[in-house]
């Protein structure tokens, strides 16, 4: 694979306590792939994320992100570099409607606007084609004016990677996905994720090997706050030290 | 809800009074506390920010107003916007420190404000007067060219003055909570680590939040001061924090128009409530236990349920004449 690497990560560390979360994670992250991050409950994925994006800050390490240090950067600030995500747990704006969520990921990255005391976000201001074709990408149109406390789980899951979508990112880092979602649901969201990749690169973590085995163009494998494997995905299906970490029994999914 | 309808029943309430009430000095106090319950929703009805701090821009305004009028030869109307300064200014170094913090902590900060505010007024005599608060504030009129134009004697005078503020400040914080700005504070309400997530500076939110409330409540503070004619330290007390957040909650957060209902609502009963009984605190105690338990929308809240009875009656009665009318 030749296209430039968007993401890079060096050494990262994140302490609490004595305890390492991560005990110096490498990842390079090539723009307009799907680069998925998996491993067992606790290897550190989440808390990855949280660094990759901002949420929380690292002990150590490095983070660079489109050729900028990005890693003394509080999350806000690396929207604005073009950095997006969801959460593993929806977190949506529950009494505002499915516009005004998306609306407001929109805004997101022009912060400044959102301090104009005098002016309705309308007209120009209302980022109206963004939100419209984020709200036909979900198939979300005919619920527009829903507050986003009133949809259904696999709707929330939906407008919640529709957030990171809104914000126009360069690389989206979506956190489990599909965590909860019905069966009928998932095959919709595994077509969806592939399809972000001609506009975005896409960081996923995801326990669904189904999914993980399709879609992903490289995969890393963490545990216990380390990459284990990294490679393409038939590579890690048949790697032993992956096979063993995973007791061979969780990552038979997919085409073969 | 239509554009202006929030507009009118303000403008409304400013022309119903007088009709009503027979107190102007009640009246305008009415509308005095309205400003500063609007000051108090900005933060724990939009932004979510529930703030014991809001006597201090209330006594900094009362301050502020006493020492221009009463020592320094300015113009009154510069004295209102100087007391809004100041109001703005305390409100920025609580929030600039309290916004590090959130939820239990937060509110324990504001609380550290406003007794150590309490404390500094207590003992700086020199500037506030201390426990005699500073006296014999003047209401001078309104002049131009020589002409006096406005005089504020009388109580309805008073008021008239105080309306005409009032309804500038309604339409302006109006305003403020319905453009961008106001939008991105109900994102902050509902979801603060998404609002943060999706791109979002947090503090400098919550911080402009924090000006326009501690400037609007300067305000109040200082048409408060010019009503009674001196600047209390009471009004600098804990028990005026106090007061502003139960006339929010009684008339319900996340509407401006509701905290006028509060503030009505809670003067005119303390009013009434006084004269029967002195212990009437403790009824009023009574009152904001079934807004808690009952009615967390408030006043509004009950107001738009009754209404929307109404329309659906009304709504039902029409269904039915459709239906009678097909039939025949």
């Amino acid at each position: 694979m030749s296209t430039p690497i968007l993401l890079e990560a060096i050494g990262i560390e994140k302490y609490y306590g004595k305890f390492a979360a991560l005990g110096g994670v490498d990842l390079k992250v090539r723009a307009n792939t799907v680069h998925s991050v998996i491993g067992p409950n606790g290897a550190g994925k989440t808390t990855l994320f949280h660094m990759l994006t901002g949420t929380k800050s690292v002990s150590g390490g490095r983070i660079v992100f489109d050729g900028h240090d990005v890693t003394q950067e509080p999350d806000h600030r690396r929207v604005q570099r073009g950095i997006a995500r969801s959460f593993q747990v929806t977190s949506l704006f529950l009494s505002l409607s499915v516009r005004e969520n998306l609306r407001l990921a929109a805004q997101g990255t022009a912060p400044t606007k959102a301090m104009n005391c005098w002016h309705e976000p309308e007209g120009p201001r209302a980022c109206a084609d963004t939100v419209a074709s984020v709200l036909a990408k979900l198939g979300l149109e005919s619920f527009a004016s829903t507050p986003a406390g009133n949809l259904s789980h696999g709707q929330q899951r939906r407008l919640e990677v529709g957030m990171a979508l809104a914000a126009r990112p360069k690389a989206i880092f979506l956190d489990e996905p599909t965590s909860g979602m019905g069966i009928d649901d998932l095959e919709d969201m595994k077509c969806f994720i592939k399809s972000l990749r001609d506009e975005h690169t896409v960081v996923l973590i995801e326990h669904n090997m189904n999914i993980v085995m399709d879609i992903s163009d490289t995969v890393t494998v963490m545990q216990q706050g380390r990459v284990l494997a990294e490679g393409l995905p038939h590579d890690i299906r048949s790697d032993d030290r992956v096979r063993a970490a995973y007791l061979g029994n969780m990552i038979t999914g997919g085409k073969a | 809800m239509k554009k202006h309808t929030l507009l009118i029943l303000a403008l409304a309430v400013v022309l119903v009074m007088p009709v009503l009430m027979h107190s102007g000095s009640l009246a305008s106090e009415v509308l005095i506390f309205g400003l500063a319950a609007m000051g108090c929703n900005l933060l724990l009805g939009f932004t979510g920010l529930l703030s014991f701090g809001q006597g201090i821009f209330f006594g900094l305004g009362s301050y502020t107003v006493a020492l221009t009028l009463t020592r320094w030869p300015l113009p009154m109307p510069l004295a209102l916007a100087l007391a809004m300064v100041t109001g703005g200014l305390g409100a920025a170094l609580v929030g600039w420190i309290a916004i590090r913090q959130k939820g239990t902590y937060f509110v324990m900060l504001t609380l550290a404000f406003a007794q150590m505010f309490y404390f500094i007024a207590y003992t700086a005599t020199g500037l506030t007067g201390g426990d005699n608060g500073l006296l014999d504030i003047p209401r001078p009129s309104i002049t131009a060219f020589g002409q006096t134009l406005w005089p504020l004697t009388s109580p309805w005078q008073f008021y008239g003055f105080v309306a005409l503020i009032f309804l500038v400040a309604f339409w302006l914080l109006l305003r403020v909570s319905r453009s961008t700005f106001g939008r991105t504070l109900l994102a902050v309400r509902d979801n603060e680590e998404r609002a943060g997530a999706i791109g979002y500076n947090l503090k400098l939110l919550k911080l402009q939040a924090f000006v326009i409330s501690g400037a609007v409540t300067g305000l109040a503070g200082a048409l408060h001061a010019m009503m009674i004619g001196i600047a209390p330290l009471a009004n600098a007390e804990y028990h005026t924090s106090e007061m502003i957040l139960v006339m929010t909650v009684i008339g319900g957060t996340g509407n401006l128009f509701a905290s006028v209902l509060g503030s009505a609502f809670y003067l005119l009963l303390a009013d009434w409530l006084s004269a029967l009984w002195p212990r009437w605190l403790l009824l009023l105690g009574m009152v904001l236990m079934a807004v808690s338990l009952w009615m967390q929308r408030g006043l509004w809240g009950l107001g738009e349920k009754l209404w929307h009875l109404r329309q659906g009656k009304h709504g039902q009665i029409r269904d039915q004449t459709t239906v009678q009318g097909n039939k025949t």
